[in-house]
């Protein structure tokens, strides 16, 4: 069943052009040229209930458009949403207490105050039940082991324990979807971590996310279902599995030799070098679509002499980065 | 459901407000000396011989304190979302506004407490309690003079949410309330020293003179039943405040993600 669709979703923005420097500056001031600007070019996509969906593009391609359209937070130029049976920018408010949202890069909590006072301003926002709001509260803080921490001013706080409770005021209402904008940007690993078996935990109990992030290791561990923006046109709308088929059968075979080559290897077995530190090192890549693997290891076997050999799937950045470059 | 949300965000703002103690208490003691020099050149007009025709010193100081108070009052209500809004358009953040369950406006209203107008409300009170004492004021237009006071605090809100929504189209301009204020400041003075047609424009288009000159008036005795028909425009001007507000959040294009 889908909780969202999205059919010819389109954003645009009309802009002003200036020029660098005291000349254009001073121009400005009485003429400036107006740019339209596509953000979001008829994208349609859906959403499954219970999923966990990367939304993936590189910056400025239009996926925080995108998810913010998707929140409630902007009109589209065109197109349509339905979220959860919602318009999500003309039935806003009915909407939103259904949603929640994590911004890595915009705070919802109040930085003078302790989070705990940020969180029962929620509870009266979204008319949360007292008797729910303490349970859902000292659940939530458990998994996150953050009780001492939620009674200190939100300044004093550390990147980490401040997003965990973020994560918390989103989550308090009991959210069917969460939109998650770069959740884990600036993290250490421990708090990259915590928070990814969160949301794990979380998702377990059937609560969709859809989630935009440049960390390829989010992608990898938490979404089933991807889809990726550029140029404000979606590029790719399928599983991980096959994303990782998109640019082709390709491995890396990563080899130690007992002797430096002597032979044109690329040429000889019709493959790619990709680095060469060494004489006796050396990454190739392989397309096995056109040359099966065990042809190429046997081919390898014949012409060279090697120690160690280490065969790779095509690693994630690689996959994105031609994708994004396309 | 309206009253429990809202005591709850005011009661954050509060405790926000005075996490800095010391620049609480001084902005709270500035304030509050600033506009009890409001006055002065009121009293530097009267010491001088000269004056506003048909308007005693007091009579003038009461209604100057009628307006310090209902700009102090607006302030603690509505100055924050003038400055939060300027700031989430800014900086692309006003999409944590949109994410809450309530009107934009309303959950900048109760989140944001502005303290530095709490100086100007204890200033106004001081000031009317000082007005009150001398000036020969009717207790029976009590009542008249409380509607139409409520009718000013109207004008103020629709003056503060005009500002807040003009943040929308002219990003970061701190200039916006300096231009307000210059059409406030005609709200200070007794309107019958203005000529017809700017009295016309003070009641019924932008009504500023509803802030201070017709609840002061009608204390000093000086209303008829027909007064309180100036009342309408402030209502409609409060309302023309909140409705552009709410169609300027349409405008919101955020910032680059």
């Amino acid at each position: 069943m889908n909780v969202i669709e999205v059919s010819n979703l389109t954003k645009t923005y009309t802009t002003h052009k200036r020029g660098s420097g005291f000349g254009a500056a001073v121009k400005s001031l009485f003429v400036r040229e107006k740019v339209e600007v596509c953000a979001v070019d008829d994208i349609s996509f859906t959403v499954k209930k219970g999923s966990i969906c990367g939304l993936l593009g590189p910056n400025g391609a239009g996926k925080s458009t995108t998810i913010k359209m998707l929140c409630g937070a902007l009109y589209p130029t065109g197109g349509k949403i339905n979220s959860l049976g919602f318009n999500p920018y003309a039935d806003r408010k009915k909407y939103v207490r259904k949603i929640g949202a994590v911004f890595g890069q915009r705070s919802q909590l109040v930085w003078d105050i302790p989070p705990v006072d940020s969180f029962n301003m929620n509870r009266a926002i979204y008319a949360i039940p007292a008797a729910d709001y303490k349970k859902r509260l000292s659940h939530l803080a458990a998994l996150f082991e953050i009780q001492d921490v939620m009674q200190k001013p939100t300044r004093v706080l550390s990147l980490g324990e401040r997003m965990k409770c973020e994560f918390i005021m989103a989550m308090l209402h009991n959210p069917e979807i969460v939109f998650l904008d770069e959740p884990t940007i600036g993290l250490d690993i421990l708090a990259k971590t915590k928070i990814r078996e969160f949301i794990r935990e979380i998702n377990a109990g059937g609560t969709t996310f859809i989630l935009t992030t440049h960390d390829l290791e989010d992608v990898q561990q938490l979404a089933e279902h991807i889809i990726i923006i550029n140029h404000g046109k979606k590029v790719f709308d399928d599983t991980l599995p096959r994303l990782q088929h998109y640019v082709g059968e390709r491995k890396i075979i990563e080899l130690k030799l007992n002797v430096p080559l002597t032979i044109d290897i690329g040429k000889e077995l019709n493959a790619r070098i990709i680095k060469q530190p060494s004489p006796v090192e050396l990454t190739l890549e392989v397309d096995t679509a056109s040359t099966p693997i065990g042809e190429f290891i046997a081919a390898l076997s014949r012409k060279t002499n090697f120690a160690d050999i280490a065969i790779k799937a095509l690693p994630m950045e690689e996959i994105i980065s031609q994708i994004y470059s396309e | 459901m309206f009253f429990s949300i809202y005591k709850s965000c005011i009661n954050a703002a509060f405790a926000r407000a005075s996490a800095y103690r010391l620049n609480f208490l001084l902005s709270l003691v500035i304030t509050l000396g600033f506009n009890l020099l409001f006055p002065l050149v009121t009293v530097l007009i009267y010491s001088a011989g000269a004056g506003f025709p048909g308007w005693g010193f007091y009579e003038v100081l009461l209604m100057q304190a009628v307006f310090t108070l209902s700009n102090g009052l607006a302030g603690v209500v509505f100055s924050g979302v003038l400055w939060a809004t300027m700031q989430h358009v800014r900086e692309g953040t006003f999409e944590i506004v949109l994410l809450k369950p309530t009107g934009p406006l309303f959950f900048l209203i109760a989140t944001n407490f502005d303290e530095d107008s709490l100086g100007l409300l204890v200033g106004g009170g001081a000031l009317f309690a000082v007005a009150v004492v001398f000036a020969d004021v009717s207790v029976a237009a009590v009542p008249a003079f409380l509607v139409l006071f409520a009718a000013g605090f109207c004008v103020m809100a629709g003056v503060n949410m005009l500002m807040a929504a003009t943040s929308f189209k002219w990003v970061g301009n701190s200039r916006i309330p300096e231009i307000f204020d210059s059409l406030l400041n005609f709200g200070k003075y007794p309107l019958t020293i203005f000529p017809n047609a700017i009295r016309g424009l003070a009641t019924f288009v932008i009504p500023v003179g509803m802030i201070a000159f017709y609840p002061a008036n009608a204390l000093l005795g000086n209303w008829d039943w027909r007064t309180l028909f100036v009342v309408v425009p402030s209502i409609l001007f409060m309302l023309f405040g909140v409705r552009t507000y709410q169609k300027m959040v349409r405008a919101y294009e955020g910032v680059g993600g």
